[in-house]
């Protein structure tokens, strides 16, 4: 399996494609546990998206939900969604905008959030859902209806919302999307933005869709899609023997029980850093910084392409070489 | 509130006298008390020390607003997101189209900056908080979830 | 170590609910130094409401011993400064939450990052440090 991708640049992502695609291997990628099928959804056109920019200068009504932007995308609120003046909304956050939080925990983002920050129980996303579809269709929802009624009401009056889709809300609904588009679908002035941490996942969710229609967990060979492709399930099932990762650290994100049979396996790890991964690799070729020591392109989360300008030398390959590289020598 | 030593490290540490105190440790101490000023070390203000200076500015600023205006920039919290830049009435209007609209400053004009991922304050005297016509502004204060400025 | 009578005495053991989150400072030691002390503060660490510290007789800086069904690991108490209402913990996403999680994922590749179930009691044992966390059977 060819694993990692979300730091690498489009260009590396697309030769590490076209690798597995020439070794007839499984390709995945850390959006596998993660937003992948928040972006997946994305790029089949469920929801009603928008730029970033579009936010900055629209919208009035911000739903952080599952999301501690600030503490995940630190610049999120003061570059693009809550603080700056847009062009459509120059009195600024104390007038013109309003932000909701909807959390397990008081993050930093539902302490900006203030009189609006909705408290969940882990796994209560679904009821919260429920209860605003029955608030915002007319209907008293036997979840919390005074605070639902009055989130329905705010929600139906926005000109331009956005719903920041974090990672609490993905891991709590999991296989049941259709619920959060048919609570989009409701909300015909909001738009969905999958809030995403590593810099370029949607740029390998992009590109690996572009080639076979699906975001992440495809076998080559065969040509297939499936949560056996997974790297979490490969390495549970004990279903891949080789396994190369690039710029991620699979042996510091992933459930530890998983890591025996990833330690006993060869592993390739191609990484700028020392990480728990490259510790135990068989093999770690060291690559160049995007972004700083290599060139390329990155795609934000909202989609946009973003050029990357290499600032310094460096005596180190840039990851895109090397896969180059590999496929010259196989 | 910076260490003697911490600004005593950022000094050249030569003892050359030529601000008139005998050691360099002496007019660190000088200026903690706000006794010197830093442009006082006439060596510091050479383009070598350039960055040394500007990281004196820092730490000796939050505290030389907080006598005018009672602002304290605590460093130590701030986790240089920069709320507090775009949303700062000042900034917006000295930096229309730098902080008013989410990017970094594009001018000195303005009272916050993160220099090295921590806020610092500068042009205090411009604060709403400041002068004859002072408002009791939070403008700054409610978008730290962090507390990393508070007014005292 | 010598002989520590407390070790054999058992500590009470309490049921649990951890939850992972993402704190800015523990990733930013990370990007400084996955194997530094900073790193290891900042993520081999349980934060509990003040109710459930006073319900289970812990302190700030005691350090506990949590343990799921697929691993175990020490950590140090850390009080929750927000107000929280109790019966969930917090741990940030590091290694050491990840030796809690399970690896069932009802074949879906979705670990329950965010949901785990796990036991806590007093210990004396030394925190668990990175190193520990990458020994693996058959290969270190």
């Amino acid at each position: 399996m060819l694993f990692g991708w979300s730091n690498s640049t489009c260009e590396a992502q697309i030769n590490g494609i076209r690798l597995a695609k020439k070794m007839g291997a499984m390709i995945d990628d850390t959006s596998s546990f993660c937003q992948g099928m928040l972006i997946e959804k994305v790029l089949q056109n469920k929801f009603k998206t928008c730029s970033l920019e579009e936010i900055r200068d629209k919208a009035d009504v911000l739903v952080y939900w599952g999301s501690d932007a600030q503490d995940s995308e630190p610049r999120h609120l003061s570059r693009f969604s809550y603080f700056p003046r847009g062009q459509m909304r120059q009195r600024g956050y104390e007038e013109d905008r309003l932000a909701i939080a909807i959390d397990v925990r008081e993050s930093n983002t539902a302490k900006i959030c203030k009189g609006h920050f909705y408290r969940i129980s882990p796994k209560g996303d679904r009821e919260f859902i429920f209860a605003l579809m029955d608030a915002l269709s007319g209907k008293v929802p036997s979840y919390e209806p005074k605070k639902m009624l009055e989130l329905a009401a705010i929600m139906k009056k926005a000109e331009f919302g956005a719903i920041f889709v974090g990672i609490g809300l993905t891991y709590s609904i999991k296989n049941d999307f259709e619920i959060l588009v048919s609570l989009a679908d409701m909300l015909p002035n909001f738009n969905i933005m999958p809030m995403i941490g590593h810099y370029n996942m949607r740029g390998f969710n992009e590109a690996l869709f572009r080639e076979t229609g699906f975001v992440n967990r495809v076998k080559f060979e065969g040509g297939a899609h499936d949560a056996k492709y997974s790297i979490v399930e490969a390495l549970r099932t004990k279903s891949i023997d080789a396994l190369l990762v690039v710029g991620s650290d699979p042996v510091s994100s992933l459930p530890r029980s998983l890591l025996a049979h990833l330690a006993s396996i060869p592993v390739i790890c191609i990484d700028p850093c020392v990480t728990m991964t490259s510790k135990i690799a068989t093999v770690t070729i060291p690559c160049a910084v995007a972004g700083v020591e290599a060139a390329g392109t990155a795609v934000r989360m909202d989609g946009k392409i973003i050029e990357l300008s290499k600032i310094l030398e460096s005596n180190y390959p840039s990851d895109e070489r090397i896969l180059t590289m590999f496929m010259e020598a196989l | 509130m910076p260490s003697v030593m911490e600004l005593y490290q950022l000094l050249p540490r030569t003892n050359c006298k030529i601000c008139g105190e005998s050691t360099c440790m002496a007019f660190a101490v000088a200026l903690l008390g706000r006794k010197r000023k830093i442009i006082e070390c006439t060596p510091i203000l050479s383009e070598n020390f350039k960055k040394q200076k500007e990281k004196l500015e820092s730490l000796l600023l939050p505290s030389a607003g907080a006598e005018e205006t009672g602002m304290i920039v605590h460093p130590e919290l701030c986790t240089g997101c920069g709320n507090c830049v775009v949303a700062c009435p000042v900034d917006v209007a000295n930096d229309p189209k730098g902080a008013a609209v989410g990017h970094a400053p594009t001018n000195d004009k303005v009272i916050f900056k993160i220099v090295d991922g921590k806020v610092i304050a500068s042009n205090i005297r411009e604060c709403r908080r400041f002068g004859k016509n002072r408002v009791l502004c939070y403008a700054c204060i409610d978008p730290c979830p962090v507390g990393a400025i508070e007014f005292v | 170590m010598g002989i520590d009578v407390g070790k054999f005495l058992k500590s009470p053991e309490f049921d649990i609910r951890i939850t992972t989150y993402r704190d800015i400072f523990q990733v930013e030691a990370l990007e400084r130094d996955r194997f530094g002390e900073d790193y290891r503060k900042l993520s081999a660490c349980i934060m509990l409401s003040k109710n459930d510290l006073h319900r289970m007789g812990f302190k700030p800086g005691d350090r506990v011993k949590v343990s799921s069904h697929s691993g175990s690991i020490v950590v140090e108490v850390k009080e929750s400064k927000r107000d929280e209402p109790g019966g969930l913990a917090f741990m940030v996403n590091s290694p050491w939450s990840n030796a809690l999680v399970s690896e069932d994922t009802g074949g879906r590749g979705m670990p329950e990052f965010k949901e785990i179930s796990a036991k806590i009691a007093l210990t004396k044992d030394n925190v668990t440090t990175i190193e520990e966390l990458m020994e693996f059977k058959g290969k270190i």
